[in-house]
């Protein structure tokens, strides 16, 4: 599975509905960025839709859920935990097999960071931490992405490496962001979010950097 | 039934305000190694403690102590007058308190002996001295300051093996008391275990022993043991002559009842040069400085 | 992973305690076991609640030998804590608390016999050596910028006062009563050596196999710490501090004589008091050294690598059970009982029941202390699992707990372990007491021996290994760069 169809979605925060009800659609195939204000619950929906898609998805969450204590290596490993068995799984936290490690060193290497596999996570500057998420997103091989601001660290030309192989990569894709330019270059459905409700859903060849400014 | 009961409550009861009832100059207290399991001495001594109280016309109380050293410092530092210790305590407690005396031992204190009992799985048999069958066993004393549980057992094996008793066993414990000691051997905790005859005989005759798991295969030649002991400074705090009378109270036991606790079969006088063979073996061994 | 320098730790400790293993003796000699643990299971299922009528007193006792000897320690351990930076006074602290309470319990005996007073000052002193250290400690912490604002000229008393009291002061109550409750535990073992708090029923009672009485006694116990915050209320307890000392119970007079004969005589050693001079007092330290001190050192080591280790590996196992990520309420309250029951149990207690079960080894000495101490690392760690938020995806089950949880908690676990190796070895010295060769069989034997110059040279010994063995666990956090709130 890849696309989904989801309605009815809402959430609330001590009472105070943030979200919804809403519906979304999404098609195989489809990259659907999400923008709209912080506070918009841009966040809230990509949660709310992981939850419904369960574990079929890869997400990169805005707080990246890294483990500091563990190298990169293991980090990106983590996204196919439960392809393997428990045994697989501890083995490799004490020694890790050669097709994983040149696995991960390919993936971090279309990431520019192959240097740094073993090194701990903790030791990382901010965007290199956000790069290592996302290649743990990347590692688990599924069709659909779910995304929570993912460059939002980067620097311009390795935000674009990047954006350009999340959407190489994967079918479908649910991506959080607020800069508007990337969204319109590698998106290709814009949704726009205001106070919990979609304001704007519309392919991205139909639209301009002005016509979303106003959700802003 | 309810007279049973009834003292039961009390020798509880008595253990309790032992530690809350406040202690005048006029009251004589006394204490006992903790040779037995603890209720079998808190229901004798309570006994002893009412019968001298009668025959003194002094408040007696007994204080029940953790360890045969716990006696031996009580009656040194003068917490209590009167003690019921074995030869060895006895030995160690008077050479701590100038003055103190041996007044008065059981019958059978005279000429006291111990056994070496073994569990069945062992099969060791009867023996007329301690053999090399016993080497490698696992081996358990009473407490450490015991003279029948430790003492003269480690004296012997020390005799007969000429080795200290960690290598001539595989294991040495110390049980805390003769109760245990029989209770460890019988469940085959231990092999081997050393105990006096006199809390042996008392444990079969009662019915307590189960034959089958544990007999005896070895028994000391005899030494002299239990004896009661008396500070030098009691005729000073309770009056002139009162050493003699606790003496002579102690001497005219005739209570079968309190008699068999012990179990004695009657106490007669004693003095401290009867310890002198104790005091020896306690110095090869090293107890005694 | 072996580039960590935790995980390589870990292994050279892990490599020591199977080092250890081959030297340990382990065994359970006991014919029957598991018969013996059911039955004591049985007793503990089927409580006898009536059948002593001293059990109630000794709780009451307990709480009140615990409530002086913590209230007197804490006093004592602020007024220390003042002037801490004093190396002398540091040396004094560390030295006070290497010494256990059961330790200072078996000398205070020996002169102030059964009086009230050899309870508390046998936890006064050891606790006032640990609240000095660890006082200070947090004092250290406050913020130092709103000291540096105030007026110049404020006194030092109104500077300590408005700035470092306020700023540490939520700290400071939560271990001063987190200490109250190892104070019970400790005024309860007291009992072992004659006091008359639970230990003394205790003792009785399962040496004569009266299981269901013991059982009874246990669970009051757990009952009394488990409700502690029912019962100890800020509001109440200057009642339970002036209260107490009228609940020691009134024991036998002191006699002063027997202080100063104690200071003057007992503890000189024998060659010195017999007039042997210096030759002799060199055979005599060489004869406790060879014939005691040493045998009872490498015990007390091996069986303190092989505990520290059990614990750890108890500790890693037991968090789970608390953890918020795993496993639904019912589990998990399960998990917080047992938690609280293995480490409300003290060290000295467990051991003694394993050892009457299984026979005399070192095996219940190193499975008591990996409860205890494991329990209360488990715990630790548990709680702080539950604060870790996971990102929604995160693994479940077995690879949750090793990829995101273990490595997560490890370094605060590492932490906790090696702030407990000094309080491990502690325990282990006294456990010999039981009947396992450490050094406090060598201890107890002196004292059994009324040999008090052997006991405190051996008791010495043990506190400069205790030191030892402190120095060289900060030496090791401090390289890790572990960090650690200090705990019981």
């Amino acid at each position: 599975m890849s696309g989904f169809d989801l309605t009815g979605l809402t959430a609330s925060f001590g009472g105070e509905r943030v979200i919804g009800p809403l519906s979304l659609s999404v098609k195989k195939g489809e990259k659907v960025a999400l923008v709209g204000r912080s506070g918009a619950g841009k966040s809230t929906l990509i949660s709310l839709i992981h939850q419904q898609v369960g574990r079929a998805s890869s997400l990169v969450p805005q707080d990246l859920g890294l483990v500091n204590a563990l190298p990169v290596f293991h980090n990106v490993f983590m996204g196919q935990l439960d392809a393997h068995s428990a045994w697989y799984n501890t083995l490799t936290l004490i020694r890790p097999f050669a097709k994983d490690s040149n696995a991960v060193r390919g993936l971090l290497k279309d990431l520019s960071m192959p240097e740094k596999i073993w090194m701990p996570t903790a030791s990382l500057s901010g965007g290199q931490r956000q790069r290592v998420a996302i290649a743990r997103a990347l590692f688990r091989h599924s069709n659909l992405l779910l995304a929570d601001e993912p460059v939002s660290a980067l620097d311009g030309p390795m935000a674009h490496l990047v954006m350009k192989t999340l959407s190489g990569r994967f079918d479908t894709s649910v991506i959080a962001m607020h800069d508007v330019e990337l969204a319109l270059k590698y998106c290709t459905r814009i949704v726009g979010i205001q106070d919990g409700q979609i304001a704007l859903d519309e392919a991205s060849e139909r639209l301009t950097p002005a016509d979303i400014s106003p959700l802003y | 039934m309810a007279l049973n009961l009834i003292r039961k409550f009390a020798a509880a009861s008595g253990l309790l305000f032992a530690f809350s009832a406040a202690v005048s100059a006029q009251t004589l207290v006394f204490t006992a190694i903790p040779d037995e399991d603890e209720t079998k001495l808190v229901e004798r001594f309570r006994g002893i403690a009412d019968y001298l109280s009668e025959n003194l016309e002094v408040d007696v109380r007994y204080i029940p102590v953790k360890s045969y050293a716990a006696a031996v410092s009580a009656f040194r530092n003068n917490q209590v007058q009167l003690a019921w210790f074995g030869g060895l305590s006895g030995v160690q407690a008077r050479s701590l308190v100038p003055g103190s005396q041996a007044i008065a031992q059981g019958v059978e204190d005279k000429a006291f002996y111990s056994h070496i009992i073994a569990h069945e799985s062992t099969g060791l048999n009867e023996m007329d001295e301690l053999s090399d069958e016993l080497r490698g066993k696992t081996f358990t004393f009473g407490s450490k300051g015991s003279t029948s549980g430790r003492l003269i057992p480690e004296y012997y094996i020390r005799e007969a093996f000429s080795e200290a008793p960690e290598d001539v066993f595989s294991r040495v414990g110390f049980s805390g008391n003769h109760t245990r000691t029989l209770r460890l051997v019988e469940a085959g905790t231990y092999d081997v275990g050393a105990i006096n005859f006199s809390v042996w005989d008392k444990e079969t005759k009662a019915g307590n022993v189960d034959q089958d798991a544990v007999k005896v295969i070895w028994t000391t030649p005899s030494y002299p043991n239990y004896q009661w002991s008396i500070r030098g400074d009691a005729d000073e705090r309770f009056g002139e002559g009162f050493t003699d009378r606790v003496q002579k109270a102690l001497l005219n036991m005739k209570d079968k009842e309190l008699l068999n606790s012990f179990p004695r079969s009657g106490f007669i006088p004693v003095s401290n040069d009867a310890y002198k063979p104790i005091e020896v073996v306690g110095k090869q061994i090293g107890i005694i400085d | 992973m072996f580039s960590s320098p935790t995980v390589r730790v870990s292994f050279l400790f892990l490599g020591i305690a199977l080092v250890a293993l081959l030297f340990a003796d382990i065994a359970i000699t006991a014919a029957n076991p598991w018969k013996d643990l059911g039955r004591f299971f049985l007793g503990v299922v089927t409580p006898d609640f009536f059948s002593s009528e001293g059990v109630a007193v000794a709780l009451l006792r307990t709480v009140a030998f615990a409530f002086v000897g913590v209230a007197l320690g804490s006093l004592c351990g602020f007024a220390l804590s003042l002037v801490y930076r004093n190396p002398i006074v540091r040396t004094f602290c560390a030295f006070i608390r290497a010494i256990h309470e059961l330790f200072w319990a078996l000398i205070f005996l020996q002169f102030f016999g059964f009086h009230p007073l050899t309870g508390v000052l046998a936890i006064a002193i050891p606790y006032s050596g640990i609240f000095a250290k660890v006082y200070s400690e947090i004092l250290e912490e406050a913020d130092p910028v709103p000291g540096r604002l105030l007026p110049p000229g404020t006194s030092t008393i109104s500077r300590f006062l408005y700035t470092r009291i306020p700023d540490c002061w939520v700290q400071l109550r939560t271990y001063t009563a987190y200490r109250l409750e190892c104070g019970l535990r400790s005024s309860a073992i007291l009992g072992f050596v004659g006091l008359p708090t639970l230990g003394f029923f205790l003792e009785s009672a399962f040496s004569q196999g009266h299981y269901s009485e013991a059982g009874a006694m246990l669970i009051l116990f757990y009952v009394v710490i488990a409700t502690m915050p029912l019962w100890v209320r800020p509001r109440l307890l200057p009642i339970y501090v002036l209260g107490a000392p009228f609940f020691l119970g009134e024991g036998l007079p002191i006699v002063w004589g027997n202080v100063e004969r104690f200071f003057t005589q007992d503890i000189v050693p024998s060659p010195i008091r017999n007039g042997e001079g210096f030759s002799g007092l060199l055979t005599w330290l060489n004869d406790v050294m060879v014939t005691e001190a040493l045998p009872g050192i490498w015990n007390t080591l091996v069986l303190t690598q092989i505990a520290l280790v059990a614990t750890g590996i108890i500790a890693l196992l037991a968090f789970p059970l608390i953890s918020a990520h795993f496993g639904g309420p019912v589990r998990r309250t399960g998990g917080h009982i047992f938690l609280v029951v293995v480490r409300s149990t003290p060290e000295y207690i467990l051991a003694y029941i394993l050892l009457q079960l299984w026979g005399p080894s070192m095996l219940p000495a190193v499975i008591a202390l990996a409860l205890h101490n494991g329990g209360i690392i488990g715990h630790l760690i548990g709680r702080q699992t539950s604060a870790i938020r996971l990102r929604p995806d995160a693994p479940i089950g077995f690879n949750r707990y090793t990829y995101e949880l273990v490595p997560r908690v490890y370094r605060s676990f590492l932490a906790f372990l090696f702030y407990r190796w000094e309080i491990i070895m502690r325990e282990t010295a006294i456990l010999g007491i039981l009947g396992i060769y450490t050094l406090g069989f060598y201890v107890d034997s002196a004292i059994q021996n009324i040999q008090f110059d052997r006991a405190m040279i051996l008791i010495v010994i043990t506190a400069l290994l205790n030191i030892g063995i402190d120095v060289l666990g900060r030496f090791i956090r401090r390289k890790l760069a572990l960090q650690t709130m200090p705990t019981c």
